[in-house]
């Protein structure tokens, strides 16, 4: 009988043993995570994803990393140069203010649209929104995490 | 070690009929450990009743473990690059959910399919697999949110057709109109309400969250949102105090608003939503209190249960005795005592208390496990979350984490007193169909969403690919794509399904 209690204190041990051992293990799993992103920490804020550009400048299907800065416009010094009918040389500015993005339209006239609004002056907005500048659409997106380590 | 490596002959042949497997080596390692306990929790169970070593009947576990590792093969054919970690925690979850239906009398409940008697664990195992496998569906074939966004109307007009039917049909069990039966099925509709509301309140919040954060309204120190757009926390706020009102359903009514405000913090960072809606809540606690018998009564009861101790405190003062007899190390499993004589010890132990009965026989070490698991199942959701491509994924994947861990702590708090007891389900322990279904759809939700790479509508070539099909046939046709793909095998630094050149002509998408 002796045995038996010592058998079934150690099962049920053991028992509560792998409970832990199974969270030690996801706990190793999260702390990899961590690691991995801490190392990934200077990835870009976010990126323009190009939907739909009809002259090909800039290319449709493209992905522009952004930094906290972007111009946006037909002037070749801009961060995103953009070829259409309706966009001016310094057309618009899109600012990552801390949390929020700003798209600021400096052509006036009704051809900066945010999901297909236009906009007037300067506007809020969020990953998965849509920018329109005349015939060019770009979709703002949360910049691609590492896959490794997952 | 993620990539499959294509110098394999199996892993080519699967290449050349279009299927891309991707190794879950971490889910496979975890799986195993969890296998490994719950064979070591159904051994010390079985060993405890015959009184000498056995395994008893080990059929069920066995179904449940290869249920879990035929999900997990599925997940690695799909090839989908989803969280690793939740499928082994829920899978434990799960198991200690078995674990307990087998110590329990299988009397509690039972129905009769055809010639079979089923008791409660067969049925539970049925539901645990059946749950299981929504996960798994919803987890590898869920490839575009777009949908779930669009119709968020529908959903809302569907959530408030499924409180209709319960206000209407439902039936009267301890004062509160909680389940509706349909034929021979009993169902909650509650569970799946919960998954249809964060799904509407995400696409709702998604689409207006500029407006709702951009303006304000100055009520002397304190920053209001803009007054027209407290309607739906006004009206959210209503929906809640009817589901007490008419359902008598006090859990439900808690976990809508509390997810509610969650989401609309999470959505617009502003505390002014918050602080006013909880006004609104003590408010109408208050008053609720004073009118109306159910809600006073759990309220007496968690404040002092001792003074009717045969008659409503039963429950939780027995459920507070159970976490004694189990100290710190727990009875064991099957040494608990959870009848006494032809009565059960804890009314409702298999649902409710199903947080008391393991704290029993597992001791607080257990109960602090079973608590870890679900923080890490919120760890997981909130990071799924904040890597969400858009906004309406981030606040979808909040709002579901949400959902699952605030149930949880209601009723482990319920359970423990720390909070007044409702009567909702823990997660994927509890028994009960309807909960596992919901919580198993939640959970294929967060793993769906938990691979950006997939759902991110804009990796153009692979959305070009896997329009129509869930396993993309991208092989032979597309060099861009496969070079892609074997760079990220590779060199893992390299951010992996990059839109590549192929993404030229990507059809037009319009996006609301």
């Amino acid at each position: 009988m002796d045995v038996l209690t010592l058998l079934l204190w150690g099962l049920r041990i053991a028992f509560l043993l792998l409970i832990y051992l199974v969270l030690l293990l996801v706990v190793r799993a999260l702390w990899r995570d961590l690691r991995a992103a801490v190392r990934d920490e200077s990835r870009a804020l976010g990126r323009l994803v190009v939907v739909a550009s009809p002259s090909g400048q800039p290319e449709p299907g493209m992905s522009i990393p952004l930094d906290a800065v972007t111009t946006l416009g037909r002037e070749i010094n801009s961060t995103i140069v953009i070829d259409d009918d309706h966009v001016i040389d310094d057309h618009a500015l899109l600012t990552f203010r801390g949390r929020l993005w700003v798209l600021e339209d400096r052509a006036g006239g009704a051809v900066t649209r945010i999901n297909g609004q236009p906009i007037a002056g300067a506007a809020v907005l969020g990953y998965g929104d849509e920018i329109g500048l005349g015939g060019v659409r770009l979709r703002l997106e949360r910049a691609p995490v590492e896959t490794r380590a997952r | 070690m993620m990539t499959a490596i294509p110098r394999n002959p199996v892993v080519r042949a699967f290449w050349r009929v279009g299927i891309r497997p991707r190794l879950r080596m971490r889910e496979l390692l975890l799986l195993c450990a969890v296998a490994l306990t719950l064979g070591v929790g159904w051994v010390s169970l079985a060993s405890t009743r015959a009184a000498g070593l056995s395994v008893g009947r080990p059929l069920p576990l066995l179904l449940y473990l290869v249920t879990l590792g035929l999900v997990h093969v599925v997940f690695v054919i799909s090839g989908r690059r989803m969280d690793q970690i939740l499928l082994p925690v829920v899978g434990l979850l799960g198991g200690l959910s078995l674990l307990l239906m087998a110590r329990l009398p299988q009397s509690i409940v039972s129905r009769t399919v055809g010639p079979v008697e089923l008791g409660l664990l067969e049925l539970q195992l049925v539901w645990l697999m059946v749950g299981l496998g929504v996960l798994g569906v919803v987890a590898v074939l869920l490839r575009r949110d777009g949908w779930l966004r669009d119709y968020k109307y529908t959903w809302a007009m569907a959530g408030i057709a499924l409180l209709v039917l319960v206000f209407v049909l439902g039936d009267e069990v301890n004062g509160a109109r909680l389940s509706i039966t349909l034929g021979p099925l009993t169902g909650q509709p509650s569970e799946l309400l919960k998954v249809v509301l964060v799904v509407f309140l995400a696409a709702y919040l998604a689409d207006n969250r500029s407006l709702l954060a951009g303006h304000s309204t100055r009520l002397g120190p304190l920053r209001l949102p803009p007054l027209p757009y407290l309607l739906p926390l006004l009206v959210m706020w209503g929906l809640a105090i009817l589901v007490v009102v008419v359902q008598r359903d006090l859990g439900a009514a808690f976990l809508f608003f509390s997810v509610f405000l969650g989401l609309l913090y999470v959505a617009t960072r502003r505390v002014g939503y918050v602080v006013i809606g909880l006004v609104l809540f003590l408010g109408a606690a208050a008053v609720l209190y004073q009118s109306f018998g159910h809600v006073r009564l759990r309220v007496d009861v968690w404040l002092d249960p001792t003074a009717d101790p045969l008659g409503s405190g039963y429950q939780v003062l027995r459920a507070l005795y159970a976490f004694g007899r189990g100290g710190v190390m727990g009875t064991g499993l099957g040494a608990g005592l959870p009848q006494v004589g032809e009565s059960q010890a804890i009314p409702l132990l298999h649902s409710d208390f199903a947080f008391a009965a393991l704290g029993e026989e597992l001791g607080l070490a257990g109960a602090v496990a079973m608590c870890a698991l679900y923080l890490v199942i919120a760890g997981r959701g909130l990071r799924i979350a904040a890597r969400a491509a858009d906004e309406f994924g981030a606040l979808l994947a909040a709002g579901l984490t949400l959902v699952i861990v605030l149930q949880a702590a209601l009723i482990i708090g319920g359970n423990l007193k720390l909070v007044p007891l409702t009567g909702i389900t823990l997660p994927f322990v509890s028994y009960g169909g309807s909960s596992l279904l919901a919580n198993g759809l939640v959970i294929g939700l967060l793993l769906a969403f938990s691979d950006t790479s997939g759902t991110r509508p804009s990796s153009a070539p692979a959305r070009l690919l896997r329009r129509g099909r869930p396993v993309p046939d991208e092989v032979p046709g597309d060099p861009a794509d496969s070079a892609t793909g074997d760079g990220a095998s590779a060199t893992p630094r390299e951010p992996a399904a990059e839109p590549g050149p192929a993404a030229v002509g990507a059809q037009p998408q319009v996006w609301s």
